[in-house]
């Protein structure tokens, strides 16, 4: 008998009524996360938000189930921290309150949770910046604060939605190296990543496999692990030849 | 050529038979479409002059600013009295009532225009010069279609706040002399109501209901379905929102433009001052010192620009009735001699009754404020945390909303008066009338912002495991602030244009109930015909300025403050 991975996306399939026609965004999804580093790679619109939001919980496949550890998903747990595209940052509440609130699952003294709180917003470049609101900060620094929120949580998988796409490049390189290095942290007790993209050169920069998708409805139509040590060189023929094996699938 | 049909129906009993309801409906409607033919041709010539010469903008921005800023129902009086007098009979109150209805419904119009050419990006205004777009064709190919989105949603405003007024334009009277008296389906929600035939008057406001629900469907439905064709793409946001909430947000969004009664105009603009209207005109630099100069010195001039223009109505109006135009002694001893109620001793009168009349209202729509406050806030509360409650109330809501909440007046005053005993009764009686003018524009605001609430946001707080009490406290609640302050302006001046109409009651035979109040004292001084004008023009102005004044000392303050509790865009 195998062992049971992580997470196990078994057979989903997800559609919803839009002006009274059923469209399908997703078409017999299967897949297995290990201790991992996954990106799920896929035009605009193939379902893989969809995708990851059923994974934390947060939204229902239609048929279908996802598994953690062995056992459907059936919502929100503190074992799993989000990343979103949009930061998803409350403007009223300081960084440190926003990170604070990541916690709400967990049962710990306000005192720990401080700590906690602030040793992650440290651990994320952010010391300083506690008491600052979101607004103040620049949209690298508040993906930052995204990022220390889910990892406050010490999740044992962490999930990003497209977690660079809404900052700029430079930005983009920087963060994607930290978290990198942060997940290269024997310290991090984090056993899988599960990020969402449509950038193929970021997938293969970062992954351990990547999931490829098909436009709507999403369907995996590749499985690929990436061979190469990290920090991986971008002008490696080796990561040509995966990016190229990826967009051919795709287009 | 109705006429004569109309004075038959007031000979006998006055079309109480619902085989009369679609002659009313009709006539009804008439009166609204002439208004709005004149309406929309007036809003887009002065519009597009306003928002495409700036010589003009100069002269017109400001001039649309006062005129949209003098509370409508206060003018009615001033606008009946004046129009009677040059036109006697019944083709003078229709003419009086159609001028009335345009009042109510072009502000809304003229202001869609301009801030949907102000919509235009500058980069099609840059192209257009560019490769050297001729005038004419400018305005037709970027300015009419910019206005479109903008103006058909003004439209709807404006029939909202035009529909407000039916009721009490087809039957009102002043004193015991000017009866006006215009068939249509107020008229018989009125007449019915006067006669205590409660079934009657439902009827009536059920015709109503239809007729307003069905020019909806058939006329703006399609309309609007076709506004996202001319709309300059706006900030992305809100993904997954739309294909998830679609149907939910365009009915919404539909409340957001059908809230209405004309001083909504005026609060949504008042933010237009001086200083922002010289910003519209392009080309034009305004040193940052000189704006804030304008926009603190702004209070005092529109008050005082107000004065002025009333001032001028009542000499006007003098002037056109050929009395003694009065020195500002005489004047002021009008008002000092103004006592509504006839042979009473120990009633107040003057410059007293004017401040105890304030005071009175205010403390009226504070209750009903509260009230409204209330249950909206409970009820935005309960439909964001049970998705399926939303399912229910939202067409409850939008049906409740439809009705004109002056043709409620009379069937609300009807149940409670014969309930209970006055004067409880009657101030009662006003607090529930005032309230059906506020309640909506929280609610509405209050749900639209709680279904505004960004996708991740809403994610993130439920993937983090807040909820409950705390979801409520932390999140719902500081979310809906901007939208509690701004419906809290809309509120406030619906009520204060509801004060009018709720503060003196006509019941059944001439019967009158009333409470004070500056819309009592407005009422009361149209009654005593020309000599009441100058006491019309102070309660109009102490009213404005009441308004402009709480404006600035409470909600200008808020809403600077709920500016942090507003989501990225």
């Amino acid at each position: 008998m195998t062992e049971e991975p992580v997470v196990r996306i078994d057979n989903v399939s997800k559609s919803f009524l839009s002006e009274d026609k059923l469209v399908s965004v997703l078409q017999n999804v299967s897949f297995n996360v290990g201790k991992e580093f996954l990106c799920i790679v896929g035009p605009s619109g193939c379902g893989k938000s969809t995708l990851l939001r059923m994974i934390d919980g947060l939204d229902r496949p239609s048929q279908g189930s996802v598994y953690f550890h062995g056992k459907p998903v059936e919502g929100p747990t503190p074992m799993m921290g989000m990343v979103f595209q949009t930061f998803a940052l409350i403007p009223w509440k300081t960084v440190l309150e926003n990170v604070e609130m990541g916690l709400a699952w967990v049962r710990i003294t306000d005192e720990d949770r401080l700590k906690r709180s602030e040793k992650f917003i440290q651990d994320v470049g952010l010391d300083g910046f506690e008491a600052s609101y979101p607004k103040e900060l620049s949209g690298g620094m508040k993906q930052r604060v995204g990022i220390a929120r889910a990892l406050a949580l010490e999740p044992e998988v962490l999930l990003m939605d497209e977690p660079f796409s809404s900052l700029d490049a430079l930005t983009a390189e920087g963060l994607r190296k930290e978290v990198l290095e942060i997940w290269s942290n024997p310290q991090f007790s984090t056993n899988s990543v599960i990020m969402v993209t449509h950038n193929v050169q970021e997938a293969v920069s970062m992954a351990d496999t990547v999931i490829v998708m098909s436009p709507r409805p999403g369907k995996v139509i590749d499985n690929v692990r990436i061979e190469m040590d990290r920090p991986r060189d971008q002008r490696d023929p080796r990561f040509y030849d995966y990016v190229d094996r990826i967009i051919s699938k795709i287009s | 050529m109705d006429l004569a049909l109309a004075l038959q129906l007031d000979a006998m009993d006055p079309g109480l038979n619902p085989a009369n309801l679609p002659y009313f409906a009709a006539r009804s409607l008439l009166r609204l479409t002439l208004a709005f033919g004149l309406s929309l041709g007036f809003a887009l010539a002065y519009g597009i002059a306003a928002a495409m010469s700036r010589r003009a903008s100069h002269v017109l921005l400001p001039v649309l600013d006062v005129l949209q800023s003098v509370p409508v129902l206060g003018f009615l009086p001033v606008v009946f009295i004046f129009i009677l007098t040059r036109v006697p009979g019944d083709s003078g109150k229709e003419l009086a009532s159609v001028i009335l209805i345009f009042t109510a419904m072009v502000w809304a119009m003229t202001f869609a225009v301009i801030s949907g050419i102000n919509q235009i990006p500058n980069d099609i205004k840059e192209a257009s010069k560019a490769y050297g777009v001729t005038r004419s064709r400018y305005l037709r190919q970027v300015v009419l279609p910019a206005v479109y989105p903008e103006l058909i949603w003004g439209c709807i405003l404006a029939w909202g706040g035009a529909w407000y007024f039916i009721p009490v334009e087809e039957y009102v009277s002043f004193g015991t002399t000017t009866n006006v008296h215009l068939p249509g389906l107020g008229f018989f929600i009125a007449q019915a109501a006067a006669q205590s035939r409660l079934d009657s008057a439902i009827l009536g406001l059920v015709a109503m209901v239809l007729v307003i629900v069905a020019i909806n469907r058939i006329v703006w439905r399609p309309l609007v379905a076709r506004t996202e064709k001319y709309r300059y793409e706006s900030t992305g946001g809100q993904r997954g929102f739309h294909a998830r909430h679609g149907k939910l947000r365009s009915s919404l969004l539909k409340y957001e433009g059908r809230l209405a009664t004309p001083i909504v105009s005026f609060f949504k603009y008042e933010k237009m001052n001086l200083s922002s209207f010289l910003e519209t005109v392009p080309r034009v630099h305004v040193p940052p010192k000189v704006r804030e100069r304008l926009s603190r010195i702004f209070l005092v001039t529109r008050v005082i620009v107000i004065i002025g223009f009333l001032g001028l109505m009542v000499l006007v109006i003098f002037f056109l009735e050929n009395s003694p135009i009065p020195t500002i002694q005489a004047a002021l001893n009008q008002i000092q001699s103004f006592q509504p109620i006839p042979n009473c001793t120990d009633c107040l009168s003057g410059f007293p009754l004017l401040a105890y009349s304030t005071a009175s209202s205010l403390f009226r729509l504070l209750a009903a404020y509260l009230i409204a406050l209330g249950w909206t806030l409970l009820a935005g509360i309960a439909i964001a945390m049970r998705q399926r409650l939303a399912k229910i109330l939202i067409p409850l809501f939008d049906i409740g909303q439809s009705i004109p909440a002056t043709a409620l007046f009379p069937i609300v005053t009807l149940l409670i008066l014969s309930r209970v005993a006055s004067p409880m009764g009657t101030q009662l009686a006003s607090i529930i009338l005032l309230l059906t003018g506020m309640q909506w524009y929280l609610l509405f605001n209050i749900v639209g912002a709680i279904h505004n609430i960004p996708n991740d946001i809403s994610e993130s707080v439920s993937a983090y495991g807040v909820s409950g009490k705390r979801f409520i406290r932390e999140i719902l609640i500081p979310a809906s602030f901007p939208a509690i302050i701004s419906g809290s302006m809309q509120a406030w001046g619906g009520g204060w244009n509801a004060t009018i109409v709720s503060e003196y009651i006509v019941t059944g035979a001439q019967q009158v109930q009333q409470v004070a109040g500056l819309g009592a004292v407005l009422v009361n001084a149209s009654n005593a015909g020309s000599a009441g004008t100058v006491v019309i023009a102070t309660a109009i102005v102490i009213m404005t300025s009441t308004i402009l004044i709480i404006n600035r000392l409470v909600w200008h303050r808020l809403l600077k403050r709920a500016d942090r509790y507003k989501f990225e865009s």
